[in-house]
């Protein structure tokens, strides 16, 4: 993950409480999906932001999950996230960030 | 109450996958503040 946004995660979680933080994916492929769901849990596995050895715990999401879906509008989701939901392995996406999760994450919804 | 009502959203979107502006539109409805939203890409 851009070393930037590991920093800006990391703020986020000492401002407004890692408890109250829920990370949300877009990513395309399963691999890059765990790597930023091991960032925000574990900390930067490549050692080299902010969050390495900084494990957050934050409670992580792909944005295809049945958990996020059904809080989304479903006429915008149609029609903003739609067309990607069709393209992409929603399942692999989804279990890749839930055993990610189930491992990691000291927070869930 | 939704699940996500009161939460603190941090979205990572992707170029090639779900962009975050598409993430933060689809849930700006659901109770939560979108605390940042990016979209990365790779090149």
């Amino acid at each position: 993950m851009d070393l930037q946004n590991q920093q800006r995660v990391k703020d986020a979680a000492e401002k407004f409480g890692a408890e109250n933080i829920v990370v949300i994916l877009g990513s395309s492929d399963a691999e890059g999906a765990e790597i930023y769901a091991e960032t925000v849990t574990n900390g930067d596995p490549t050692f080299a932001g902010p969050l390495a050895g900084a494990p957050l715990g934050l409670a992580v999401y792909h944005i295809l999950e049945p958990e996020i879906k059904e809080e989304a509008d479903p006429d915008v989701w149609e029609d903003q996230i739609g067309m990607m939901e069709m393209v992409l392995d929603g399942e692999a996406l989804a279990n890749a960030v839930k055993g990610i999760r189930e491992k990691f994450s000291k927070y869930s919804l | 109450m939704g699940k996500l009502e009161g939460k603190k959203l941090v979205l990572l979107g992707e170029r090639d996958g779900v962009a975050g502006p598409a993430m933060e539109e689809s849930l700006k409805n659901c109770g939560a503040e979108v605390v940042f939203s990016v979209t990365e890409c790779f090149v």
